[in-house]
């Protein structure tokens, strides 16, 4: 007997956008760091900053850390990105 | 007059038979593992039918990610883990639960911690379905919580891509992610539902979802006395908040008949064994160093930290089987970074997506 199956995945399109363009280079860029708050995080972006001010010249870092580790990040920081070439946000457990 | 039933708008793949099919589902990643039952238009239909929703009604958004989650894709995955037409309306209302901002259902369905979300079914919904709030109630009681509490996750899976190394980032788990659902014995209590301590109207049919923890089962078959009884699930509770997540959070405990009757003749309610355990499970951050966590105690030591930040947190529920003097503590997911949440069956909860 043949069955026609329904697909279960969710095949609609998110309301979110896309990931933002990639700069073609980080030397003398602002770099953002969103930390979950969590205690590797620290020595994960700390190891982080020094590879990139050390190998890839990047000229600033701000960090900032979530009030939650488990919900997106709070307002205030997302206003800020606009002021940052780039961001790095991760786990760190 | 017949009026045009909306069309089903997903994919759809032919299968040779019903191995086939398993093998079709599990290639695709789209099971739990289990077997699953082919989700047929037919089938996918009838579910839609009995709840009345159209296709494309949205259940919700979720609130991080901004996926939408309509019906048919829902029951899609309800038919799979097999649900019948008449569980659809407890996996749609447990969904529009779980949607809510308060319940955080991203940070629960990914986060590292392990938890599974409970639902637990009020109203006359339970004997409908013919969900069985007796024996063995936290486990294979009956076919309708196994199947619904299955539809929960199999609709993480494939909705949200909740799936082990993707989206879920679980280190351990438990195995209430296969199915973790069930219904309070309300014929047999004289207790109030957890619903209507929620603020349900009474007689109306309700879900109320809780990032839970696997249940940790208590004995105390040798006092009468409320007191010693709620002492025993004070003390898990204590044990968690060290061995686990020492903030506070909703906690859920299961008593069933055999202790339920000791503390109901006593004349005590569920708000006396909240306000009584909101006293009772606390515990003071010194005790971390007693079990290996002494490293994060720091100055804070006389801290005293309650495992509920108010007795309106704790979710009590009458069920399980009439002999044994057994309960159960399911413990939060990480203190209140999540809220439980219930929601009616077959109302319009949240009609309107989430601002922001």
């Amino acid at each position: 007997m043949i069955f026609r199956v329904l697909d279960p995945t969710n095949e609609m399109t998110r309301a979110g956008g896309g990931p933002a363009a990639r700069p073609s280079s980080l030397r003398g860029k602002t770099i953002g760091f969103i930390s979950n708050g969590k205690e590797g995080a620290k020595s994960y972006f700390a190891q982080l900053e020094r590879m990139l001010r050390a190998e890839f010249g990047i000229a600033h870092v701000v960090w900032r850390t979530k009030s939650n580790y488990s919900a997106p990040a709070d307002a205030y920081i997302i206003d800020e990105i606009p002021k940052w070439d780039a961001v790095v946000t991760g786990v760190g457990d | 007059m017949q009026t045009k039933k909306a069309a089903l708008t997903s994919k759809t793949y032919d299968v040779d038979d019903f191995a086939a099919a398993q093998e079709f589902y599990h290639a695709n990643g789209w099971t739990d593992g289990l077997p699953v039952v082919p989700a047929t238009e037919a089938a996918v239909e009838a579910c839609l039918e009995w709840a009345l929703m159209p296709p494309d009604e949205l259940i919700g958004i979720e609130p991080v990610r901004a996926q939408p989650i309509t019906a048919e894709k829902l029951a899609i995955n309800a038919v799979m883990a097999g649900c019948l037409p008449v569980h659809f309306p407890v996996v749609a209302a447990a969904w529009q639960a779980m949607m809510k901002e308060e319940f955080l259902l991203h940070g629960v369905t990914s986060s590292t911690g392990g938890c599974a979300i409970l639902a637990i079914v009020n109203g006359p919904v339970r004997l409908e379905i013919g969900a069985n709030g007796g024996f063995n109630a936290l486990a294979n009681s009956d076919r309708a919580t196994a199947v619904i509490g299955r539809a929960l996750r199999l609709a993480l899976i494939n909705l949200l891509d909740v799936r082990p190394g993707g989206i879920d980032r679980t280190t351990l788990g438990h195995p209430g992610k296969f199915s973790y659902c069930l219904a309070e014995d309300e014929e047999d209590t004289l207790w109030q539902p957890l619903s209507v301590v929620r603020g349900i109207p009474e007689g109306v049919s309700a879900v109320t979802v809780m990032a839970a923890m696997a249940p940790r089962q208590i004995m105390n078959e040798w006092t009468i006395d409320p007191r010693e009884i709620l002492e025993t699930f004070a003390a898990e509770m204590r044990a968690n908040q060290r061995h686990y997540s020492i903030y506070g959070g909703n906690y859920a405990i299961v008593i069933p008949k055999q202790l339920r009757e000791h503390i109901e003749r006593a004349g005590w309610t569920k708000r006396d064994i909240a306000e009584f355990l909101y006293e009772r499970a606390r515990v003071r951050r010194a005790d971390w160093a007693d079990v290996g966590k002494g490293a994060i105690v720091r100055d804070r030591g006389e801290r005293i930290h309650a495992a509920l930040e108010s007795p309106d947190h704790l979710l009590v529920v009458a069920a399980g089987g009439p002999a044994g003097g057994f309960g159960a503590v399911i413990a939060p997911w990480m203190g209140s970074k999540t809220k439980a949440v219930t929601a009616a069956i077959g109302a319009c909860i949240d009609c309107e997506p989430p601002k922001g």
